[in-house]
């Protein structure tokens, strides 16, 4: 057979498995979303609605709203946070940093652990009565002490936002490490020496390269921010109330526990949304060619 | 006034040396090159003075002011580093710009000033050019305008010639000797190569392990050298190092061949070192020892003759136009003005021939 067949007929495998997991089900969820599909129901999916689980989201649902507004802040905060003690860390464990040790090989593990690990963890360790961490801030601040950080609105978003950017911190440092340690180092001497001090040695040169690197960390973290779920689902649920339900649980709330796939799938395809923007940078900034 | 003064510098990382409690004095727009093999500790000198690597004892003055605890952008230095150090974001007018910026100077001075300095480097047309769009020796002269757009105390190059073909180094060696005159700076120049230590240099400072061989004119360098590792280090080819002894006033060769009279007493151990060009080519028989050619070499400039000689070989430089063959007979005589003689065990110079 000729190379310029084979080759094709080699991807084949691939693409139909990808077909199969990826873009069918996209494609379905879709035609699902302009639907009423009630799983309780005979006959699912039971009618075809147009755009009315749209409607239903954009202008009846306060709850739907309420997840936009919980996962845009979650993103936000998350990101910066996370991106930040990242770029710090690294740029003390990156070569020539102060910190270079054996510790980089540590920082893989927060990463290794599953987030729906990391919320049960964390829910045990903010527990009011026998938490590490309530015994911990009891102790440094009195006032702290004896809190129910998990049914507070506010302290339990914080709560979440704290176990996301420790278990992502490790990951992006290691990424940032790498990034910097690329940046030639006679670059930033050069800077020394021409009469830049820390900062704008860092601002002016070590900044501007670590740039394409420090795109992807950003983006990456936003889509895996977007998406958050395990974690929220284990150590909050969503709760109190609705004060940590980001998009992902409002999803499968409404899809799993009370059937409504045809609205679910809608809501999921507003979320798909600025995902393909994301991914789309994402991309972009990957392969991009130099 | 820009004197470099480096008294009893140090630099230790755990067990291992790199410069070994060494002095020098580099005087007021002197040009000196700091020339060795790899790992001998030239650069971590440079690097010391520039301040981006701290001594572990010593002390560091530039001008009249103690240096050792200034950050390097307070010592007033340009560095032109190995690899340019060129920030690969930044135009090259940016580049070049870059220490008068970050200096505070008036923005009106800035463009004039590095106009001039990519003037002299024969840059203008690449200014508005990225580095990644200019060839190694243009990224070079963007490294040296850097370095130039100021008027530093001192100038630093770390090997700034070694990543360019022998072409364009040949070139650039002549640009960099034209322009240090005009400037007039004090300069420390850090380089494996000894012809650039040789064409560029005011001094040589030769250094191996961490020690300073010797320190010297060019002059002194080549026809005056110390030991045996200045003398084998200098010089292409190599100095003809010849293992032996001195009786009765003679150099004798460790197999028994008595080859020319020396000025010292008799000693058992004894190298004698010549250089290729004071070694003359003759007729068999009028020279000191008939030998047979090992290799025959044309060079276009001059020609070069091995031959054998007991376990060695010893080369020699003869005129262009001379034409020899393998085997062929030569009678060669040691220029008795230019030879060597060394302490094989201290490496020590004892005399002359």
């Amino acid at each position: 057979m000729q190379d310029k067949r084979l080759k094709y007929l080699l991807v084949v495998p691939a693409v139909l498995v990808v077909f199969a997991t990826a873009i069918w089900p996209l494609i379905d969820s879709l035609r699902l979303s302009f639907t009423v599909g009630r799983l309780t129901r005979p006959n699912f999916p039971q009618a075809y609605i147009g755009l009315e689980n749209y409607n239903w989201a954009f202008f009846d649902e306060p709850a739907f709203w309420n997840s936009v507004t919980v996962t845009s802040i979650y993103t936000i905060v998350t990101v910066a946070l996370t991106t930040l003690i990242a770029l710090g860390l690294a740029m003390l464990l990156a070569p020539g940093g102060r910190l270079r040790s054996g510790v980089q090989t540590l920082l893989i593990l927060p990463f290794a652990m599953s987030p729906a690990l990391i919320g049960v963890s964390f829910r045990f360790m903010f527990n009011p009565e026998f938490g590490l961490f309530d015994a911990f801030f009891g102790l440094l601040f009195p006032p702290l002490a004896d809190i129910s950080w998990l049914s507070d609105p506010v302290l339990a978003f914080v709560v979440c936002v704290i176990a996301d950017v420790w278990g992502w911190i490790p990951f992006l440092t290691l990424v940032l490490i790498g990034g910097l340690a690329s940046i030639p180092r006679d670059t930033i001497e050069a800077a020394q020496v021409d009469g830049a001090g820390g900062w704008r040695v860092f601002k002016d040169v070590t900044l501007p390269q670590l740039m394409p690197v420090l795109a992807v960390v950003l983006i990456l973290k936003a889509i895996f921010s977007l998406k958050t779920f395990d974690q929220v689902y284990m150590l909050t649920n969503g709760g109190p109330g609705t004060a940590t339900q980001t998009l992902s649980h409002y999803i499968y709330f409404n899809g799993f526990k009370y059937g409504q796939i045809g609205y679910s799938a809608s809501v999921a395809w507003l979320m798909v949304i600025p995902m393909l923007v994301l991914t789309y940078f994402y991309a972009k900034f990957v392969f991009r060619k130099d | 006034m820009a004197r470099v003064s480096l008294t009893n510098i140090t630099k230790r990382w755990g067990d291992f040396i790199g410069v070994d409690n060494q002095s020098l004095e580099i005087n007021d727009k002197e040009f000196l090159v700091l020339l060795g093999p790899s790992g001998c500790g030239k650069t971590t000198t440079m690097r010391m003075i520039a301040g981006l690597e701290e001594p572990t004892a010593g002390e560091i003055r530039i001008g009249d002011r103690v240096v050792n605890d200034d950050l390097p952008k307070d010592r007033d230095v340009a560095m032109v580093f190995q690899n340019y150090g060129l920030y690969p974001h930044m135009t090259i007018f940016d580049n070049i710009a870059y220490p008068l910026k970050v200096r505070g100077t008036p923005k009106a001075e800035v463009a004039p000033r590095v106009e001039k300095a990519a003037a002299q480097v024969e840059l203008t047309e690449f200014l508005h050019r990225k580095p990644k769009a200019l060839s190694g020796g243009q990224r070079q002269r963007v490294a040296l305008a850097r370095a130039i757009v100021r008027t530093p105390k001192v100038f630093l190059m770390d090997e700034p010639l070694s990543n360019l073909d022998a072409k364009l180094r040949v070139t650039m060696r002549a640009e960099l000797k034209h322009l240090s005159r005009q400037l007039q700076i004090t300069t420390v120049y850090v380089t494996h190569d000894q012809i650039e230590a040789m064409t560029l240099a005011d001094r040589v400072a030769v250094m191996k392990n961490g020690v300073i061989q010797q320190l010297g004119t060019p002059d002194e360098i080549y026809n005056d050298p110390a030991n045996l590792f200045v003398a084998g280090f200098i010089g292409s080819p190599a100095m003809n190092l010849i293992n032996g002894s001195v009786k009765d006033g003679m150099f004798v060769t460790t197999g028994g061949t008595s080859l020319v009279k020396v000025g010292i007493s008799d000693r058992d151990a004894v190298v004698l070192g010549v250089r290729a060009e004071d070694v003359e080519i003759h007729q068999p028989g009028e020279g000191d020892i008939d030998l047979k050619v090992y290799a025959y070499e044309n060079t276009g400039e001059s020609v070069m003759l091995t031959v054998q000689f007991g376990q060695q070989r010893v080369i020699a430089r003869g005129d262009r136009h001379l034409r020899m063959d393998m085997d062929d007979t030569v009678g060669l005589r040691l220029n008795p003005d230019h030879l060597y003689l060394f302490d094989p065990a201290s490496e020590n110079r004892i005399g002359n021939g």
